[in-house]
């Protein structure tokens, strides 16, 4: 056995909790997982079967933690977990697992299998078996600041931009203001107007806010890959960031990991309860809304539909709150089919649109919400996850569809009544 | 007539109706154009530019930049390359050429600007943008043309 693999059981073999041991034998075999699964719908292959993907861990979980397999290891006549048999089980743990979470709602007996596959790949990556694009993102992260390498003077470089467009000075570093917004490295590299648009909101509903230069990166890499220690960091330098500024609440931007990473996991990864707010986007749009500050005019022409990013509604329950906010600008809104907490996932999600060996099988996967849109006859998707949406305008253009994808932040934004 | 800041140059182009809409907006994806090596945002400038475009060759000239925008999008987890990532940017104003509606040759501009700023970030240069002076000079000579 390699040290790396050694070390990488062990780390299975700490990932083993309480919760995890009752999902394992708890586990009656039904295949509904496979159902929730839009690897397993769009290929028919049994092996994308969302439980069959943990056979690795389940094997450790049962040569280490029950009786049978106990006795079955020290009699030689189980079968070690190996590197090949990871190596090959990389596929199935990364490129086809967007860790969506449609699996874990379905099962029938409460499994979390996405909880599982989390655990997974921390001895995956640990073991030495996570996708070079992954490694990459998460090696940059830490060192950078950003997956994608953003520093600061792009940053700098993309609020002067902002604020030629808009003429509305964008704050940085400012203590004590209310609010402190992150952006994904992919809003601040392909979609400046998402920091437009915030900026015109925030002028509008008058409140006071800021970007951190410290912190000023939302995503959270260590959270894709499986690497606690890495997502602690990442993290903390959050946390750090809003607790130097005095801030009473962090707004995760529109990216559904980042908010999961930040809002669910992060406490228990830095280890202390915040002494601030986490807020997705569009809760804190919605607060607004519902406070009377957000003063919108006209509607949009087309027919509009909407795209749950999954974090949001599966991992985090924000559902009415899109369309609380949609309904103030959108006459002709249509849903799709499995509309909220069971929409489908893009297929981009968790690590997978990082993954350049994934392309293929993200295009195929894509075929269930080719299908979706298509029912629909919407003439613009919304989402509120720039991954999401870069993934849906490929997947689009793959099949040639042409259906423009946009943010909600910047439509809401389109319609604010100018001079209030 | 003379432009020298935001204002009178949003100003000058909320003036400016459908066809001169699309091609001013055309010039300026024009004039950021060497920073994107895909040949086909060059006949969609081409085709935008022209008075006597068709609704079809308008609508296919949208259809090649669209494919080239979503083709030059840098994916999450990527490391990003601005030099690349401004073409991303030269084929946002190309599209914008082609988008109905008053803001068209603003939104052109703006997406040219943030086209030199990718290439200013990727040169370890400053913020400032010379694309804007640039445009205010492209806007005057149409208008006293």
């Amino acid at each position: 056995m390699t040290a790396s693999l050694n070390k990488g059981i062990s780390v299975l073999k700490e990932m083993i909790d309480a919760p995890m041991a009752s999902y394992f034998s708890s586990c009656v075999h039904c295949g509904l997982c496979a159902e929730a699964c839009l690897f397993y719908t769009e290929t028919g292959d049994p092996k994308y079967t969302p439980i069959y993907k943990l056979e690795p861990l389940r094997r450790v979980y049962k040569q280490e933690y029950t009786l049978l397999g106990r006795l079955g290891k020290m009699l030689g006549l189980s079968k070690p977990v190996t590197d090949e048999e990871l190596e090959e089980w990389k596929p199935l743990v990364y490129d086809s697992c967007t860790m969506c979470g449609r699996c874990s709602l379905v099962c029938p007996v409460g499994n979390d299998i996405v909880y599982m596959v989390r655990k997974l790949r921390e001895g995956m990556a640990i073991s030495g078996h996570a996708p070079e694009g992954l490694i990459g993102a998460s090696k940059r992260a830490v060192e950078i600041g950003s997956p994608m390498g953003v520093k600061l003077p792009a940053v700098k470089a993309q609020m002067k931009h902002v604020q030629q467009d808009t003429g509305i000075e964008i704050p940085l570093d400012v203590v004590g203001a209310e609010y402190m917004v992150l952006m994904s490295s992919m809003e601040i590299i392909n979609f400046p107007e998402y920091l437009a648009a915030v900026a015109k909101i925030m002028k509008q509903a008058g409140k006071s806010w800021t970007l951190c230069s410290e912190a000023f990166e939302a995503t959270n890499s260590g959270i894709q890959i499986g690497v606690s220690d890495i997502a602690k960091v990442l993290v903390q330098r959050i946390v750090d960031g809003a607790e130097k500024l005095k801030v009473k609440t962090v707004i995760s931007p529109e990216c559904g990991h980042a908010y999961t990473a930040l809002r669910w996991e992060g406490p228990n990864l830095v280890g202390r309860p915040y002494s601030f707010e986490v807020l997705h986007i569009l809760e804190v749009l919605d607060g607004f809304r519902n406070a009377g500050l957000l003063k919108t005019t006209g509607f949009e022409e087309a027919k509009l539909t909407f795209h749950d990013p999954c974090q949001l509604v599966r991992r985090g329950g924000v559902i009415e709150e899109p369309r609380r906010l949609l309904n103030l600008v959108a006459k002709d809104y249509v849903e799709t089919s499995d509309p909220g907490k069971m929409n489908w996932c893009c297929g981009g999600g968790g690590g997978v649109s990082a993954i350049e060996e994934a392309e293929e099988l993200r295009f195929t996967a894509f075929k269930v919400k080719k299908t979706q849109l298509e029912q629909t006859g919407a003439k613009t998707l919304v989402t509120a996850c720039a991954n999401c949406r870069i993934v849906l305008e490929e997947g689009l253009e793959h099949y040639k569809m042409d259906i423009p994808v946009v943010g909600l932040t910047e439509t809401i934004a389109a319609h604010l009544v100018e001079g209030e | 007539m003379n432009i020298s800041n935001d204002n009178e140059f949003k100003a000058a182009l909320g003036k400016l109706a459908g066809v001169r809409q699309r091609q001013i907006a055309a010039l300026f994806a024009e004039s950021v154009l060497a920073l994107c090596t895909d040949h086909r945002l060059k006949a969609a400038i081409d085709s935008a530019k022209r008075v006597d475009a068709t609704k079809d060759e308008l609508a296919a000239a949208f259809q090649s930049a669209k494919a080239v925008s979503v083709d030059s999008y840098t994916q999450c987890g990527h490391d990003c390359n601005w030099n690349k990532q401004a073409s991303h940017f030269v084929a946002e104003a190309v599209l914008a050429c082609f988008r109905p509606g008053d803001t068209s040759a603003w939104d052109a501009a703006m997406h040219a600007r943030m086209a030199r700023t990718c290439e200013g970030i990727a040169n370890g240069e400053g913020t400032d943008n010379t694309e804007t002076a640039v445009q205010y000079r492209i806007l005057a000579e149409l208008l006293n043309s």
